[in-house]
C-alpha cells in the first residue's frame, strides 16, 4: 500500500530524476570531462541562482499565478544591496536589504493580483518593467562593484568542499519543502490553486496567503541577486534579463502544472537541473551556441508532452 | 511516453556529439573563443577570423557565446565549462569589463593563458583580484570616436546639433568611442551634443530610441551611434519621419551592411575596425603563448574612416 501511495504522490519526481539521470550517463559516456567532481561541482553552482528563483516560483506556479518579474527583481535588488554595501552598511545589513527589496517587490505584486484582482501576467509583466528600469535610474546605467573579500566569499567560500552557492541551494530548497508540505502557507498554497472558490469557502484568507505567496518569490529574488553580485562581484542593472524564463522552464521540467494546485519543490530542483546540466554538457562537447538554444526548447517541450501523458494514465 | 523523453534527449545528445570535431590527434592544443553573442556580425566574422587562422596554423577551435550579448552571467558559466575541458588557451570578449574578472582569475588558477579581445577588462578589478592576462587584442577605439568626430565637425563645418547613440553603459569599447567622440566636441563650441541615449548595442531599439529623440530635438543635423547595428535602426527612424539624407549618420564597425548603407547615403560613414583581424590575430597569438613566445601585451589594430569614396565591400573576407 505504502508503496503505490509514493509511486502515485512522488512518481513524477521519479520521471524527472530518471531523465536527469539517463542525459548524466549520456554526457558521462560522450565526453570524459564531465563525470567529474569539479564538474558536478560546478554544475550545481552555475545552477545555484536559477534555481532559487525557481523555488519561489514554484509556490507562485502552484497557486495557479505567474511571475515575470523575478529577472528584473533581482536586479534591482542587487543594485539596492550594492550600493547599500558599497556606502558602508555592515554586510549583514546589507544583505537582507537585497532580500528585503526583492520581498517589497514581491508583496507588491501580490498586492496587486489579491487585492487590485489584477491578473498575474499583467501585474507581474508591469513589475517587470518597473523594477528594471528603478535599477537602471538607481545606478544611472553603470554596473555597481568593487566588493570586500567577505563577500565575495557568498560565492566562492566554500563548506566542507562544496561551494557556497551549492549550500545556499540546498538549505533554500530544504526549507521550501518544509514549508509547502508541512505549513498552513503550504497547504493554502495547494488550496489556492487547486480549486480557489472552495478555499473561500473554508475560510482561507486567500488574498493574504497569495499575496504571502508572491512576496516569496520576490525574496529568493532578492536572494539570488546577493549570489549573483558576489559571482561577478559586480551588481549589473541589466542582470537577469530572461531568468523568468528559465525558473518557468526549471518549474514545468520538475512536473508543476501551470494549472496549478500540484507540484512540488523537489521536482522543480531536479528540472533546474538538467538545464543546467545540458547548457554544461553541451559546451563541454563544443556543441554551438545556436544548436544549444534547439536542444534546450526541445527538452522544456517534451518534458511536458511527458507530463501531460503521465497525467492523462493516472485518471 | 518515457522512452520518447529517453530517446529524444539521447537523440540529440548523439546528434550533437557527433558535431564534434573529429579530436582524434590529441597533439593539437585546443584553442577556445568566447564571444558576446553570436547575434551580431561582428562577431561572426571575428569568428570567421579565428577560424581561418586556426586552420592555417593546424590548432583545435572552440567558438561558443551567450545568446545575448548583455548576459555575463551565461558567459562565465561557458568559461567555467570550458575550464573543465582542459582548453589550452582561452580567447575571450568580454561582456562586461569588470564581471568577467572572475571568471580570468578561474582560468588563471589551472594554468590557462587569457588573451582578451575585442573589450578590454577593467585593469584596477582585474589587479585587484590578483587576475593575470596574457594579451589584449583590439582596435584604437577612442581614436576611433576621435575619428568620427572630426568627420562630423568637417561635415557641419563647425556649428550645429547632434546626437549620440550610446553602446551599454560599462563596455570599455563604447565608454572609449564616446570618450575620444566627446573629446573632439568638447573642442569644437559650436557644436551641441543635444542628446546622448543609450540604444543597448541593439538595432530595434537603436531605431525607436532615435525615433524618440527626433521628436524632442526635429533639428538634429548629425548622429553618431556607437556601433552600426544602432546606426541602421536610426536610419530606419530617420527614413520612416522622411528625412533620409538630411541627417548625417556616423556609424562604428563598418561591417557590410553598413559600407552599403554607406554606398547608398542613408549612413554618411562608418569607422572600419576589423573584427575579422582580431579573431585572426587573437588564434596566432594564443600560439605563440602557448610555444612559450613571448607577445606584445596590447595589440592595437587600426581604425579606418570609411566614406563613399572607400566603402566598397570588403569581399575577399
Amino acid at each position: 500500500m505504502k508503496t503505490r501511495y509514493l509511486l502515485q504522490v512522488y512518481g513524477r519526481q521519479f520521471g524527472t530524476l530518471f531523465g536527469l539521470i539517463a542525459l548524466s550517463i549520456v554526457l558521462w559516456i560522450l565526453t570524459p570531462h564531465f563525470m567529474t567532481v569539479s564538474n558536478l561541482l560546478n554544475v550545481a553552482q552555475q545552477t545555484a541562482i536559477v534555481a532559487i528563483i525557481a523555488a519561489g516560483m514554484t509556490f507562485v506556479i502552484i497557486t495557479a499565478g505567474i511571475d515575470l518579474s523575478v529577472g528584473s527583481v533581482l536586479a534591482f535588488s542587487g543594485v539596492v544591496m550594492a550600493t547599500l554595501l558599497l556606502g558602508g552598511l555592515p554586510l549583514g545589513l546589507a544583505l537582507l536589504s537585497g532580500v528585503g527589496t526583492g520581498l517589497f517587490c514581491g508583496l507588491i505584486n501580490g498586492l496587486l493580483i489579491s487585492v487590485g484582482r489584477l491578473p498575474p501576467f499583467i501585474a507581474t509583466l508591469g513589475m517587470m518593467s518597473v523594477a528594471r528600469g528603478a535599477a537602471l535610474v538607481f545606478t544611472e546605467g553603470r554596473p555597481v562593484s568593487g566588493f570586500s573579500d567577505s563577500f565575495r566569499q557568498i560565492a566562492v567560500g566554500e563548506v566542507l568542499r562544496i561551494p557556497a552557492p551549492v549550500v545556499i541551494m540546498l538549505a533554500v530548497y530544504l526549507i521550501a519543502h518544509f514549508v509547502l508540505t508541512r505549513t498552513k502557507l503550504g497547504r493554502y498554497t495547494y488550496a489556492i490553486g487547486g480549486n480557489e472558490e472552495a478555499a473561500i469557502l473554508s475560510g482561507v484568507n486567500v488574498r493574504l496567503y497569495r499575496t504571502l505567496v508572491y512576496g516569496l518569490c520576490g525574496g529568493l529574488s532578492g536572494l539570488a541577486a546577493i549570489i549573483l553580485t558576489a559571482r561577478l562581484n559586480s551588481a549589473q542593472p541589466i542582470a537577469g534579463i530572461m531568468y523568468e524564463l528559465d525558473a518557468i522552464a526549471a518549474v514545468v521540467i520538475g512536473g508543476t502544472s501551470l494549472i496549478g494546485g500540484e507540484g512540488t519543490v523537489f521536482g522543480t530542483l531536479i528540472g533546474a537541473l538538467i538545464m543546467g546540466v545540458l547548457r554544461n554538457g553541451l559546451t563541454l562537447l563544443g556543441v554551438s551556441s545556436f544548436v544549444q538554444q534547439i536542444v534546450i526548447g526541445s527538452v522544456i517541450i517534451v518534458a511536458v508532452l511527458f507530463d501531460m501523458a503521465w497525467k492523462t494514465n493516472r485518471k | 511516453m518515457k522512452k520518447l523523453v529517453l530517446f529524444t534527449v539521447l537523440g540529440s545528445m548523439l546528434l550533437t556529439g557527433c558535431q564534434r570535431n573529429n579530436s582524434s590527434s590529441t597533439d593539437q592544443p585546443t584553442i577556445a573563443l568566447v564571444l558576446k553573442t553570436l547575434n551580431n556580425p561582428f562577431f561572426i566574422d571575428m569568428q570567421k577570423g579565428a577560424e581561418d587562422a586556426s586552420k592555417k596554423l593546424g590548432v583545435k577551435l572552440l567558438v561558443q557565446a551567450a545568446e545575448r550579448e548583455v548576459d555575463v552571467e551565461k558567459q562565465m558559466q561557458i568559461i567555467e565549462n570550458l575550464i573543465q575541458t582542459k582548453v589550452a588557451a582561452l580567447c575571450i570578449t568580454p561582456s562586461g569589463s569588470k564581471e568577467i574578472v572572475p571568471a580570468i582569475v578561474k582560468a588563471n588558477k589551472v594554468g590557462i593563458p587569457v588573451l582578451i579581445v575585442d573589450t578590454r577588462v577593467n585593469q584596477p578589478a582585474l589587479d585587484a583580484a590578483g587576475g593575470k592576462i596574457s594579451g589584449f587584442i583590439g582596435s584604437d577605439n577612442l581614436e576611433g570616436g576621435r575619428v568620427a568626430g572630426q568627420f562630423i565637425v568637417k561635415a557641419l563645418q563647425g556649428k550645429g546639433k547632434v546626437a549620440v547613440l550610446e553602446g551599454i553603459p560599462g563596455h570599455e569599447t563604447g565608454d572609449s568611442r564616446l570618450k575620444g567622440f566627446r573629446e573632439i566636441m568638447a573642442n569644437n563650441p559650436g557644436i551641441e551634443i543635444v542628446s546622448s541615449q543609450t540604444a543597448n548595442w541593439e538595432r530595434d531599439q537603436g531605431y525607436t530610441v532615435f525615433q524618440n529623440v527626433l521628436q524632442a530635438h526635429p533639428e538634429i543635423q548629425a548622429l553618431f551611434a556607437c556601433s552600426d547595428l544602432m546606426a541602421l535602426g536610426a536610419v530606419e527612424a530617420i527614413s520612416a519621419a522622411g528625412k533620409t539624407g538630411k541627417i548625417i549618420v556616423v556609424g562604428f564597425d563598418a561591417f557590410s551592411e553598413a559600407r552599403d548603407a554607406v554606398m547608398k547615403g542613408t549612413m554618411a560613414a562608418t569607422i572600419a575596425q576589423s573584427s575579422y583581424d582580431m579573431g585572426r590575430t587573437a588564434v596566432e597569438n594564443a600560439l605563440h603563448v602557448l610555444r612559450g613566445e613571448k607577445i606584445q601585451e596590447d595589440i592595437s589594430l587600426g581604425v579606418q574612416l570609411i566614406t563613399k569614396e572607400n566603402a566598397k565591400p570588403v569581399s575577399a573576407q
